[in-house]
């Protein structure tokens, strides 16, 4: 893992010295996260770094890519036994962005995947306010949440009061042990209300290779301007199965202040449900039709660290099972040079 | 306790949060329609403007960093601009928020 980690960085920093003379800087920016996990009496942990390292080229072009390094750490017997340690590594994207106007930009390689929100914009450790992700999460991502081809997206119209912006993609059958794509195409498309921080979106995507099949989803993000409140939901449906979650979240800034002790919470709340469908080998969907709700406590601390806890309760005809997270979460951003800050 | 009553408990819990802040956003909306002359034109100011846009687009996921150079600023908004569909205004007003 080590070696992959300095092979990764290093091909970033061969290019970053090529462009250190130009007026934006490369950066190396992401999260650090330590997550205790205890699921069904089993506790296990999760170190966990994940950089992003942003390279713009001249004023159009953009590199960046993101990679993961975890370690899962647990008891030989689940409970009682000596430790144990699997180390995982992977790039979750690796791509160039070209800014053609404001209506359009191509990407092309390895880029996440953009079906409903979570994968895309909501995923990182830094950025979701429950460690878990939602049951449905693999519906129109399938298995790696990347795609390996060519996107366009952009803002289609822009209005005073309304937006439209679309994603549009294709991707190749790619079996690359850090490259892992399926052949798909799909898109979303989204109308954005700015004044009342309103999107409602609809997403798609054909899968083309050995089963053909469909995925289709749609979402609706708001934060209100008048409440520290975020209300994210997705629904999505595939031949493997369908289902929803609803997430509120409501930090506590308006008694005191954001940087008082008690702004600096938020409480946070999902439910979700899954309904089984036909599911195939490929799925990483739960094995039933499952209810879940999670309920959550994130404290906000200075320089971009935060302490997040939550519980969980499951049901499912495989069995019911409490999910209990602990955690710390760091986001950082550096110049990826030294001396790079200008 | 049984599933089905846990999860209408969640669910009725969320669904009031929700319509608390249906009702408060419609209450400061009334309250925005009466005219401030004085907010009106301090949002003239390029700045205020590039902050109220970083609120509309990035301020949704997260909060601004800390802290940045103009260098890394630029770098910031044109990734940003990739993934949230800022439009070239958008990044513009950005920048001069986040590196003046």
């Amino acid at each position: 893992m080590f070696v992959r980690f300095l092979s990764f960085l290093l091909l970033l920093l061969c290019s970053a010295v090529t462009l250190c003379a130009q007026v934006e800087t490369p950066i190396i920016s992401g999260g650090v996260q330590f997550l205790s996990t205890t699921a069904g009496g089993v506790t296990t942990f999760n170190p966990l770094i994940a950089p992003v390292v942003s390279i713009p080229i001249g004023d159009r072009f953009l590199i960046e890519s993101r990679g993961t390094f975890d370690e899962f750490i647990f008891r030989e017997n689940g409970t009682s036994g000596p430790y144990h340690a699997h180390t995982f590594s992977s790039v979750d994207y690796l791509q160039l962005d070209f800014i053609a106007n404001s209506h359009v930009t191509i990407v092309v390689g390895d880029f996440l995947t953009p079906f409903n929100i979570y994968n895309e914009r909501i995923g990182p450790v830094w950025i979701r306010n429950l460690a878990d992700s939602p049951l449905i999460a693999g519906i129109g991502t399938r298995t790696s949440g990347s795609s390996e081809g060519g996107m366009v997206r952009g803002v289609a119209v822009s209005r005073k009061n309304w937006q439209i912006t679309y994603a549009a993609y294709f991707s190749a059958l790619v079996n690359a042990s850090q490259f892992g794509a399926g052949r798909s195409a799909g898109e979303r498309v989204a109308i954005f209300v700015p004044s009342t921080r309103l999107e409602v979106g609809m997403s798609y995507q054909r899968f083309l290779q050995h089963q053909h099949l469909n995925s289709w989803g749609g979402y609706l993000v708001w934060e209100p301007r008048s409440a520290p409140l975020e209300l994210r939901a997705e629904y999505a449906h595939t031949r493997g199965g369908q289902g929803y979650w609803i997430e509120g979240a409501y930090r506590l800034s308006q008694f005191r202040g954001p940087g008082s002790w008690l702004g600096r919470l938020q409480a946070v709340a999902r439910v979700e449900q899954f309904y089984l469908g036909t599911p195939s080998p490929d799925d990483v969907l739960p094995g039933a039709d499952t209810q879940k709700v999670n309920l959550g406590l994130n404290y906000y601390l200075p320089h971009n660290l935060r302490v997040n806890g939550s519980y969980g309760r499951q049901f499912s005809s495989l069995g019911n099972s409490n999910i209990w997270n602990v955690g710390v979460t760091y986001r950082f951003l550096f110049p990826l040079l030294p001396g790079g800050s200008k | 306790m049984n599933r089905t009553r846990v999860f209408r408990v969640a669910l009725m819990i969320l669904l009031l949060a929700i319509l608390t802040a249906v009702a408060k956003n419609a209450a400061s909306q009334q309250q925005a329609t009466t005219p401030k002359p004085a907010a009106a034109k301090a949002a003239t100011n390029e700045s205020e403007e590039g902050e109220k846009r970083f609120e509309t687009n990035c301020g949704r996921c997260h909060r601004p960093p800390e802290a940045l150079s103009p260098g890394e600023a630029r770098t910031v908004v044109r990734q940003m601009r990739v993934r949230a569909n800022l439009t070239a205004e958008d990044e513009r007003l950005i920048l001069k928020y986040l590196a003046p």
